[in-house]
């Protein structure tokens, strides 16, 4: 079984709290994050919330520090390219190979930092939303949008057969491993197309069965759902804007901060 | 391949998200229009999204590098439906991929689909198309499609770093140069390895149910026949 955040998520005991609360707290990491030019508010904001993920969410610590190295190493790879090729000036160290030199300066080093920065507070923030808000939650507030009715509707029934599938896929995965089918490169790329294939027929399958399905129970084009009203409590409110203006003061007073 | 949150600065992010939100808009006008016409195809695009996902959280063996690398299935997309539709199936799987997986972000979701739902498919199916027209090989032009969908996608995304970091005035291309060649390393493979399997699959798709792709108009019933003959 392949294990999703929104598994987490809807056991979560933060999930009882006002979904466009969790949106804001989220959403507000993130912009600001982006928004400041020193690396210390989006590593304040990382530390903020991976405590409220941990301590409020429940989430327990090794299963964070799994879920957060998933992303580690496409953002490690890059933090590397742009030390080395962003900024200009004397260079902290160089080497060279095949007679081109390669070095960081001061500027380049400073700006991999923040980007490695702005991306574990924006990953705990998006992690923040993740853990604690099931995607049916957050269908609700697409609900209340603008959003037109057919983009909706097909999120919603995507995100059903996305489980569907998955046990599917690892079903037949699983089946093809205890006969070898994994052992070796050959027989792994061949075992990955007839599983390819395999849930490429049965998704069409199912496809036509849900139409039939939806359609005798009188589908219209429309899916009603049931949206728990959520109140915002006056403690939510305090704890949530003191972190908006603890983060804001620290954004105003780092503003100039450089590491090197 | 994605670009993870808060790997852009905000103007990049803002930028992408203008560049995408259009397509997009687009995407749905069209997708309303199809469905006005054809019920059914609600219920059968959801589902081949959901498929989309699962292909690409499936892991691909990888002979060259030890990295996991998987599938982004937007070119089977793209030859299936089309690269309107593919665009709003494709940033409904990226958010997903995001809040479900972890996997790219949502300050980076416009960049991320300006990449992979709207460049990478849409490369795909302009070439997809006119290969058709030339007469080309069918599993050939699939399997060149999907990999030209991955390599746009991954030059796209090379693209949008080094627009985004850079040294002096100048010197783009040399940052392009940097990040094109490093992820060439993991992402050629990839290219290679979805061509090949989404060609597989298509084979696999003619053999048992060949009638969905002549509904989809992705092949004409003669060009099925003719394929089946030199199967057997």
């Amino acid at each position: 079984m392949v294990q999703v955040l929104d598994d987490y998520a809807i056991t979560s005991p933060l999930r009882q709290k006002n979904t466009l609360l969790k949106i804001a707290i989220a959403s507000f990491g993130i912009f600001m994050g982006l928004l400041s030019s020193s690396p210390i508010t989006p590593l304040f904001i990382f530390a903020i919330i991976s405590f409220s993920i941990i301590f409020f969410g429940k989430i327990p610590i090794k299963t964070y520090l799994k879920i957060l190295t998933i992303p580690a190493s496409f953002v490690i790879t890059s933090a590397i390219i742009i030390a080395f090729i962003s900024g200009s000036g004397q260079n902290l160290f160089s080497f060279e190979i095949f007679g081109h030199t390669f070095g960081v300066n001061k500027e380049g080093l400073n700006m991999a930092i923040l980007v490695l920065s702005r991306s574990f507070g924006g990953t705990a923030c998006l992690f923040f939303l993740a853990l604690t808000t099931p995607m049916i939650d957050l269908f609700a507030v697409l609900k209340m949008t603008k959003l037109p009715d057919s983009l909706i509707e097909i999120s919603m029934m995507m995100y059903r057969y996305i489980f569907v599938f998955l046990d599917v896929a690892m079903g037949i995965k699983y089946a093809q491993t205890v006969r070898l089918g994994y052992r070796d490169f050959k027989t792994s790329f061949r075992s990955l197309v007839m599983l390819g294939a395999n849930l490429f027929i049965r998704s069409w399958e199912q496809g036509e069965k849900l139409y039939l399905s939806m359609n005798s129970r009188c589908y219209e084009g429309k899916l009603v759902m049931y949206d728990e009203k959520r109140s915002i409590e006056i403690p939510e409110i305090l704890l949530a804007f003191s972190f908006f203006t603890l983060v804001i003061a620290i954004f105003y007073f780092t503003r100039d901060v450089v590491l090197f | 391949m994605h670009i993870m949150e808060g790997q852009l600065p905000l103007i990049w992010s803002a930028f992408w998200f203008a560049f995408s939100i259009p397509v997009i808009i687009y995407g749905i006008y069209k997708l309303n229009k199809l469905v006005s016409e054809r019920r059914e195809v609600v219920p059968l695009i959801a589902v081949a999204g959901a498929f989309i996902f699962v292909l690409s959280s499936l892991k691909l063996p990888s002979a060259v590098t030890m990295s996991s690398s998987h599938p982004t299935g937007t070119g089977l997309s793209a030859i299936l439906f089309g690269p309107a539709i593919t665009s709003v199936l494709g940033v409904i799987v990226l958010l997903y991929q995001a809040l479900l997986l972890s996997h790219g972000g949502l300050s980076t979701l416009g960049a991320n689909t300006a990449s992979m739902a709207i460049i990478g498919p849409f490369i795909a199916y302009i070439f997809y198309k006119s290969a058709s027209k030339a007469g080309m090989n069918f599993y050939l032009n699939v399997f060149l499609a999907t990999a030209l969908a991955d390599l746009a996608t991954y030059i796209v995304t090379s693209l949008q770093l080094a627009l985004a970091y850079h040294g002096d005035y100048g010197s783009y291309l040399e940052s392009f140069a940097y990040f094109a060649g490093i992820f060439a390393l993991t992402q050629i493979p990839v290219a290679i390895m979805e061509g090949a399997l989404t060609a597989l699959i298509m084979k696999y798709v003619i053999q048992i149910k060949s009638d969905t792709l002549i509904d989809l108009k992705v092949l004409s019933a003669s060009a099925v026949t003719r394929l089946k003959e030199t199967m057997e």
